[in-house]
């Protein structure tokens, strides 16, 4: 037990040394929050405050209501919330209307503080806008189409609230009835409520297959390569001699599998941290709340960080054992590859199952997936976070789990302690069978 | 001290076909040196191998310290610097010999202390925080030396130990090797380097083709080879030698060094005619001495006339 933790600490400790490991693990959050703000970035433009100029060449005064139903737009949905549009009304008649309107256009569509006085955009109204609907803007963000369909409904309700109250309508009234429906979606499963959004359980099982797949096949490659970088250095020849195959392979896989969940720990721990800070992050880069919100960034319940960490560590070990199996019967890192294509297979058909998962996670394809060992680590946590599991499957599907993974050490110790002494020679699929039985 | 540190019976090792080890046994006996000798293929790296349980016989069996034990269990006893030398080249010096200790049952703070003191007694600590990979080839040899060592084991077995070494470090190696044994601690090295056997070993085995040829004290196998053999050092006129020397009735057996050469006297003959005639004709002599026969010469004798008989058998 002391010379598995030795093994353990010293596969740990030099993996954790290396310029790879620190990269990796620096980079990779400073990569995931330049996705989160890179589009949260380039999609804020649209949701600064635009100053809007309103020609008003209506006879009925149309200019107020609309410019006052512009103001009442908020960015973002909190009681200090800023206007979204600064506005200001010119009244104009039917035959000045193309002049006043040409001279606002003449300072319109500059970007930023070009023009002291400029303006983001200029809508016209005229008598014809209340009885057709029909009114013109003319504007530098006409591309965005978020901009222009806030632009509309903002300007539809005013329009609405306006015929009903000429038609008699209470303004109250008229403020009641046109209140938006809010959606909110949340996820039923076998008659219970998960808790969860559609889209949240979307990510999180995508987010989880795709960790599992990521860590299984770079900490399984290494394993894989620290076992034939000990067999080319010929070090194997003074450990075997002081440890057992099953000592030296447990210490590897549970040291380099230590490492990728330490990896995996930071990685973790900044997606938490991005996320419950993710407003003043956004504040910070000049972004407004509404903008950092539209990015969910999903939490996992703590029943589900117990399972997917449960089957990560578990396939971990069960995909790098087999790994390791295969460094011990090759001798360079190319032969290795036409070993290591079927474990990539199975990795690649685990991750996949995923998808069809996702659509129908209470199917058969899905449930016998999840007692599969091999596929089980990515099935059964995104099963998990679908619907509800039974906690009799989930049992026996570790039961399986586990089962497999002794079976497969011990394979993978009876191929390793022949293999790693077999220098320059590569096993025939009978001669492994002669090595496991021998 | 009488049990043996190793007992190999009857061993044999086959690897596809062709026989590495072929009913081998021998007895290494506690305290003092025991030399492996044999020429490149006799199987040495074979049977270390098998006595250090990397590889397990297809028949006979190893015993050490008479226990039922494998090495594996009683590795925390046994020291072994392999033949082919390998670290983790990453690995900072230090921590790989506490890695090393670690792996033989000692604690780490220990194994820190024991490692510190051998980088010193090898005369690298200073090298102790640099990776292995920076060291040159010789200074990660004497590394692993250590790392063999380092848990004090009571049997330690050293493949091809003075191979790639510079003189100077051979010599620092032969005083630790000496040491050990001093201590009656039990040494077995193989070599095929006879003149080192010969000075540093108290006894030897001499095995060709996975075969025992020779086992005893170097004493004993001397006496055992009998005849008599003289040195002789030329100084000129070697030439005129040469027709003495090729005579089967004075001479059994010349090996000839050039400015030197080591015969051994026919049955019978006597080295004083030899010395006689050589001088009647005029040859330079240097140095004339009748001596043991070196463990050279014997292996040579032996290993070559196994060879020889083998394959007149093979033939016939």
């Amino acid at each position: 037990m002391k010379k598995i933790l030795a093994v353990v600490r010293r596969e740990f400790v030099e993996r954790v040394r290396t310029k790879a490991f620190v990269i990796s693990t620096v980079l990779l959050p400073v990569f995931m929050v330049a996705m989160v703000l890179l589009p949260a970035l380039m999609m804020s433009g649209g949701d600064r405050a635009s100053r809007v100029a309103v020609v008003d060449a209506s006879t009925t005064g149309l200019g107020q209501p609309v410019s006052h139903a512009l103001e009442s737009e908020k960015l973002g949905n909190g009681p200090n919330a800023k206007s979204r549009y600064a506005v200001q009304v010119f009244p104009a008649t039917s035959d000045d209307l193309a002049k006043v309107r040409d001279g606002l256009i003449a300072s319109t569509g500059f970007s930023g503080d070009k023009q002291k006085d400029g303006w983001n955009g200029v809508l016209v109204l005229t008598d014809d806008t209340l009885a057709t609907g029909k009114l013109s803007y003319y504007g530098g963000n006409v591309g965005s189409l978020e901009s222009m369909s806030k632009l509309q409904r903002a300007i539809s309700g005013a329009l609405a609230g306006v015929r009903l109250g000429k038609s008699g309508v209470d303004a109250a009234l008229v403020k009641r009835a046109m209140a938006p429906a809010d959606l909110d979606t949340t996820k039923v499963s076998d008659g219970k409520l998960t808790g969860q959004s559609g889209q949240e359980s979307f990510m999180i099982a995508y987010f989880m297959g795709f960790i599992l797949y990521i860590a299984i096949l770079i900490y399984g490659q290494q394993t894989m390569t620290s076992v034939i970088e000990e067999k080319t250095s010929r070090i194997m020849e003074v450990l075997t001699s002081s440890l057992t195959p099953f000592q030296m392979l447990l210490g590897k896989v549970l040291g380099v599998g230590a490492a990728g969940l330490a990896q995996m720990a930071i990685w973790g721990g900044t997606v938490f941290v991005l996320s419950s800070q993710r407003t003043p992050l956004a504040a910070a880069f000049g972004m407004s709340a509404d903008a950092a919100q539209s990015f969910p960034i999903p939490s996992m319940a703590p029943g589900l960080l117990l399972v997917f960490l449960l089957y990560f560590a578990l396939g971990f070990m069960l995909y790098g054992a087999l790994y390791a199996a295969i460094g011990a019967m090759c001798n360079t890192i190319q032969e290795t590859q036409q070993y290591a294509i079927f474990v990539t297979v199975f990795i690649i058909v685990g991750f996949f199952a995923v998808f069809a998962l996702i659509k129908d996670p209470t199917g058969p394809l899905g449930v016998t997936m999840s007692y599969i060992p091999f596929f089980a680590p990515f099935t059964m946590p995104v099963r998990w976070s679908l619907t509800s599991v039974p906690p009799l499957e989930l049992v026996l599907s570790l039961a399986l789990m586990v089962a497999t993974l002794l079976a497969c050490v011990w394979l993978a110790a009876r191929i390793y302690r022949t293999g790693i002494l077999m220098y320059g020679k590569k096993p025939s699929w009978r001669e492994l069978w002669r090595w496991v039985r021998a | 001290m009488t049990a043996a540190s190793v007992r190999i019976e009857s061993v044999t090792k086959r690897f596809s076909g062709h026989t590495a080890v072929n009913r081998l046994s021998m007895e290494v006996a506690a305290g003092g040196i025991f030399g492996l000798l044999g020429p490149n293929g006799a199987g040495k790296s074979t049977t270390i191998r098998l006595i250090m349980g990397i590889l397990e016989p297809d028949e006979g069996r190893i015993v050490l310290f008479d226990s039922p034990h494998g090495s594996r269990a009683l590795s925390q006893r046994i020291g072994y610097l392999p033949e082919e030398r390998g670290l983790y080249k990453k690995m900072k010096v230090l921590d790989h010999l506490i890695f090393l200790g670690e792996t033989k049952g000692i604690g780490r703070a220990d194994a820190r202390k024991r490692a510190q003191a051998w980088l010193e007694r090898l005369g690298v600590s200073e090298w102790a925080l640099k990776k292995v990979e920076d060291l040159s080839k010789g200074m990660q040899q004497k590394v692993q030396f250590a790392g063999a060592l380092l848990h004090e084991p009571e049997l330690v077995i050293l493949d091809e130990p003075f191979s790639g070494l510079d003189p100077v470090n051979a010599q620092v190696m032969k005083d630790i090797v000496v040491a050990i044994a001093a201590e009656g601690r039990t040494v077995l090295f193989s070599t095929h380097v006879m003149e080192q056997a010969e000075r540093m070993c108290d006894r030897i085995a001499i095995i060709a083709r996975g075969e025992m040829v020779v086992n005893g004290t170097v004493a004993q196998v001397k006496e055992d080879f009998g005849g008599r053999h003289v040195a002789l050092g030329f100084t000129h006129d070697k030439a005129r030698a040469g027709n003495i020397l090729a005579d089967r009735a004075l001479v059994a057996h010349v090996d000839d060094y050039g400015a030197s050469a080591e015969l051994q006297m026919a049955d019978g003959a006597d080295p004083e005619q030899l010395l006689a005639a050589l001088v009647r004709e005029g040859v330079g002599l240097r140095r004339f001495e009748v001596v043991e026969p070196s463990l050279h010469a014997i292996f040579i004798a032996k290993v070559g006339a196994e060879a020889a008989t083998a394959h007149a058998g093979v033939a016939a």
